[in-house]
């Protein structure tokens, strides 16, 4: 969903985000909560894409509210808080990752599959009463996932913000501090990595 | 079939990605959740030199030390070795109900409980030196918000 389109929903739900902030810096703490409530969903997501684990994601979620409810003071509006709020959350999931990626020779057994391979957090299978499908399912998602980890996490991000959340380029860039170029040369280096390892499963 | 449209068929399959959400409920529960996250945060924040230490040391325990992390980590011996052997002024105020506040500490005036924390503003006016003290509330939970003055940070 776009920034525009945020705001859109704003007008017609009560107050846009910016006077939701402007009543949590004088004190009004619902405000704050409402804030919570429009973004939660989309900055999960943000983190689940780059992260792959459920676990993870709730922490990080966690940080990145009372991150941003601390900062709010600093805020000077010069983005929007949509902006702001998603590059918090990808600043602290990428300093997540570092540490994670260090640590890894650390990582309990219970967290590697038989091939070497970090567990991934799948859903519920949508087909329960086809044990076939469901299989399949969980397949293709593990590999789509175990091919987006093998992403820099710069790709990664890019492909979460473009491809599953549908995010406009010049929107990618203001949130990664990069241009619109930059974004859409990564989008395709990313297409083309995850093309070379999912091929198996695209229709030709 | 050409490169573009070969995209379109890797974008349809992204597209399986958004069915790894956690559901409604945990969103209806996240408010809350978080209001629970921040006071427990609260009451167990670290002292200023533990977040210190822990930065320094991170590297340690993960097992890579790089050079720049150990010139770091030697100021920091330094300046903390300073800084303790620095003269200490009377910069600690007493408080009415027999706690002390560090005029250079952070939150002074709180009363905890397990469940809460009870913000007393006229104890957080005495520790930061009067009146015209400005608080700003610190965190968000479902019984009030802790308060503290910006000037009184490190």
């Amino acid at each position: 969903m776009s920034a525009d389109v945020t705001k859109v929903l704003d007008l017609e739900n009560g107050p846009t985000d910016e006077e939701l902030v402007a009543q949590t810096v004088k004190g009004d703490l619902a405000s704050y909560d409402e804030l919570i409530r429009r973004f939660q969903s989309r900055l999960y997501g943000v983190i689940y894409h780059l992260t792959s684990n459920h676990e993870d994601t709730n922490d990080m979620l966690m940080e990145v509210f009372d991150k941003a409810y601390r900062s709010l003071p600093t805020f000077r509006g010069q983005s929007s808080f949509y902006t702001w709020i998603y590059r918090i959350a990808i600043n602290r999931t990428f300093n997540f990752l570092e540490k994670r990626k260090r640590r890894q020779g650390a990582m309990s057994l219970n967290e590697i599959d038989e091939d070497g391979l970090p567990k991934f957090d799948l859903p519920d299978p949508v087909h329960r009463n086809n044990p076939v499908k469901s299989s399949m399912l969980n397949e293709l998602q593990n590999k789509l996932n175990e091919s987006m980890l093998s992403l820099s996490k710069e790709h990664r991000t890019v492909v979460t913000l473009y491809d599953i959340q549908g995010l406009a380029h010049a929107e990618i860039g203001k949130i990664m501090g990069t241009t619109e170029g930059t974004v859409r040369s990564r989008l395709h280096y990313a297409h083309k990595q995850l093309q070379k390892s999912l091929g198996i499963y695209l229709r030709r | 079939m050409n490169q573009k449209e070969d995209f379109s068929e890797l974008q349809k399959l992204l597209q399986l990605k958004k069915l790894e959400t956690p559901g409604q409920a945990y969103f209806d529960r996240f408010v809350d959740a978080f209001h629970q996250y921040q006071r427990q945060e609260i009451l167990r924040e670290e002292p200023w030199y533990m977040k210190v230490v822990e930065v320094v040391m991170e590297p340690w325990i993960a097992g890579v030390p790089r050079l720049a992390t150990v010139a770091t980590a030697a100021a920091c011996l330094v300046a903390g070795i300073a800084f303790f052997l620095s003269p200490i002024g009377s910069n600690m105020a007493p408080l009415a109900d027999g706690k002390v506040a560090h005029a250079k500490g952070i939150i002074v005036a709180a009363n905890s409980t397990e469940d809460s924390l009870q913000i007393q503003p006229e104890l957080i006016e005495t520790a930061a030196g009067g009146e015209g003290t400005q608080l700003r509330p610190l965190y968000v939970n479902g019984h009030g918000a802790v308060a503290y003055d910006s000037r009184l940070a490190f």
